[in-house]
């Protein structure tokens, strides 16, 4: 009798687990989007956003929409752009204070302690995947009610509370508050993937269309789709090696 | 006398109006900016090259008197170095408030990246303002020593690689096509050279003392600055032009912002018109190039020129969005590819702006400083 086909994020799940067994610079962590099956609902950008309690006006994967055609013959095409984590990535050698890397696993990082908020690093990514922090909060507008369950104030201190980017607590007390004043990027949620689960992005899109692994890994689904002659990368001319594919 | 009144005037009058924005900046953050993650960089960088360049320019400049011994030029070299001396903080200041975490700024010379460029242009800037403050020891001290022709030759050096410098800075980036063009770093030692010339037009014209030579400087100074605007439109010529012709989008995109989009007005009416025709024209008529009054205008013409030539430079690379459809995938506060200065950066502007003024024309009338007054009489 044949084996029923695993769903991919129980088998994405299996790839993960082995690629946490290898020393870190073992990995070659890649993301895979397959663009004939994002149906355009941007979960996976507001699944980023509550994870990585991303204030007003920064974003670390925006879904792009195009329309092609003319009526009749018209379609919406839908691209989802994290970071690319690029292997020669641009942005890292322009920092004046090397805040900003491809760690070990080759994932880019970037430190908030270290960042002085320059912002050369966004004018370098030729994606635009680089956001700074202006200290804003979705709540402050909000009225604050006497009496009310959830007010603004409530509601603040749920947005001031620490978020957990790079297994570190980053509270946002005050303009000074690092990661406000920061660069800001998508790292493939590392903080999940070190405990094993994947990224955001990845679990909740409804089309299995994200789909993340191992590409050292010859038995991973990554490494079996980066391989079929339908996967492209954004902007090969610049010589940027991005390690994030598209299924065209 | 009336005329550096009214400049003390319209420096503090600047200074106060960029009072509110220096608070706002240091005390409440970069909310009200309208730069962001889009737009990256604005008015504040834009002023921080202009600036920067008015420094380099002015220390070129005062080598024409110690370094090359130009005898017309006899008693300016102080007056370029105390311009070069000033402008420089101001070009700090502007770049400093750029900065998310300004306070951090130490960190660039405790652990900088010695491979970027910016952490090369702050250790640049910091050594070059070390050099001026050695040649102005020199040049009062020991004024016709082989030392002090020395420290104007590494200056010279030093001021042409850091204008440079800037424009490698931002044509590095293979992302901006509009910036990524082997020219910039060509083209910005010129446009130095034009601004520092242009300034030391304004504080000989208008606030140095009667001098005979002076007629006879300012005619020369005036065709210096002739032919550099020449040569920086010859430059914006072959920019523009080879784009176009090679009709990459992106690069395109950004010239048609500077030619006929949201920074026409700005291009034609005042790079173009006030800051380059109009000095062209009077500058090359022999009697108003030795006017006191027509050359200090003029001089001023060329700066606004300059500065708004700076933003030129900066503004249009970042309007063109990087990947399409990136300008209305996601919406919020400073994710938008429109940008026109906000009221706190034109406020911050008008701060250094006004502080600068006021500073330069302290250090021309501060005694003990004998700007305008040559060796000889010092002794």
């Amino acid at each position: 009798m044949a084996q029923e086909p695993k769903d991919v994020l129980v088998r994405m799940h299996e790839d993960l687990q082995r690629a946490l067994e290898k020393a870190p610079e073992d990995r070659r962590w890649v993301m895979v989007i397959d663009l004939r099956k994002c149906v355009g609902c941007h979960a996976c950008t507001i699944a980023c956003v509550a994870e990585n309690k991303l204030p007003p006006g920064v974003v670390y994967r925006p879904v792009m929409e195009r329309e092609i055609g003319t009526y009749p013959n018209v379609t919406r095409q839908f691209i989802p752009r994290p970071c690319m984590q690029c292997d020669n990535p641009p942005c890292t050698p322009v920092c004046p204070v090397n805040a900003t890397y491809a760690n070990a696993e080759g994932v880019v990082v970037v430190d908030y302690e270290q960042c002085i908020g320059c912002r050369a690093c966004i004018v370098a990514c030729p994606y635009g995947a680089r956001t700074a922090d202006f200290g804003y909060t979705y709540t402050e507008e909000l009225p604050v009610l006497e009496g009310a369950i959830v007010g603004r104030e409530t509601a603040d201190d749920y947005e001031r509370a620490p978020n957990f980017e790079y297994g570190q607590e980053w509270p946002r007390e005050n303009h000074r508050s690092s990661p406000i004043g920061n660069a800001r990027k998508c790292h493939f949620c590392l903080h999940r993937i070190h405990e094993g689960e994947l990224p955001a992005c990845v679990t909740t899109c409804i089309g299995r269309a994200t789909l993340y692994g191992d590409a050292n890994d010859p038995d991973s689904l990554v490494t079996e789709l980066i391989k079929q002659t339908n996967a492209i990368r954004l902007k090969e001319e610049l010589g940027t090696e991005p390690k994030v594919y598209y299924l065209v | 006398m009336l005329t550096k009144r009214l400049t003390y005037a319209v420096g503090a009058l600047a200074f106060l109006a960029g009072v509110w924005g220096i608070y706002t900046r240091l005390f409440v953050g970069e909310r009200d900016v309208n730069y962001g993650s889009y737009v990256v960089w604005g008015l504040w960088v834009a002023m921080y090259l202009f600036f920067a360049g008015a420094a380099t320019g002015s220390y070129m400049f005062a080598t024409m008197e110690y370094l090359f011994n130009i005898k017309l030029f006899k008693g300016t070299g102080k007056a370029a170095l105390w311009c070069a001396l000033i402008t420089m903080p101001a070009a700090l200041a502007t770049i400093g408030m750029d900065l998310g975490h300004m306070e951090r700024i130490v960190k660039v010379y405790l652990e900088p990246n010695p491979f970027s460029l910016l952490a090369q242009m702050v250790w640049g800037y910091t050594s070059f303002i070390a050099v001026i403050l050695v040649t102005m020891w020199l040049v009062y001290k020991k004024p016709e020593t082989k030392l002090t022709k020395w420290a104007l030759s590494i200056g010279l050096f030093v001021s042409i690689f850091l204008s440079g410098g800037v424009g490698a800075l931002l044509g590095v980036n293979a992302s901006r096509a509009y910036w990524h063009v082997g020219l910039l770093p060509v083209q910005f030692p010129i446009f130095s050279m034009a601004t520092g010339f242009a300034l030391l037009m304004i504080v000989l014209a208008w606030f140095a003392p009667k001098d005979e030579n002076r007629p006879e400087q300012l005619r020369v100074i005036g065709m210096a600055v002739v032919v550099l605007l020449l040569v920086k439109t010859y430059f914006v010529w072959s920019d523009f032009s080879q784009s176009m012709y090679a009709g990459v989008p992106q690069n395109v995109e950004a010239v048609k912002s500077v030619l006929f989009g949201p920074y026409s007005w700005q291009f034609w009416a005042v790079q173009i018109g006030l800051g380059t025709l109009i000095p062209i024209l009077v500058l090359t008529q022999r009697k108003l190039a030795g006017s006191a009054a027509w050359a200090g205008w003029m001089g001023l013409f060329v700066l606004i020129g300059f500065a708004i030539a700076r933003t030129n430079i900066v503004f249009p690379a970042l309007v063109i969005p990087e990947l399409e459809g990136l300008a209305t995938a996601f919406t919020g506060p400073h994710l938008s590819f429109d940008y026109s200065p906000s009221l706190l950066e034109l406020s911050v502007v008008s701060g250094v702006v006004g502080g600068t003024i006021i500073a330069l024309l302290l250090g021309l009338d501060f005694k003990r400083l004998n700007i305008f007054t040559s060796e000889s009489e010092v002794k």
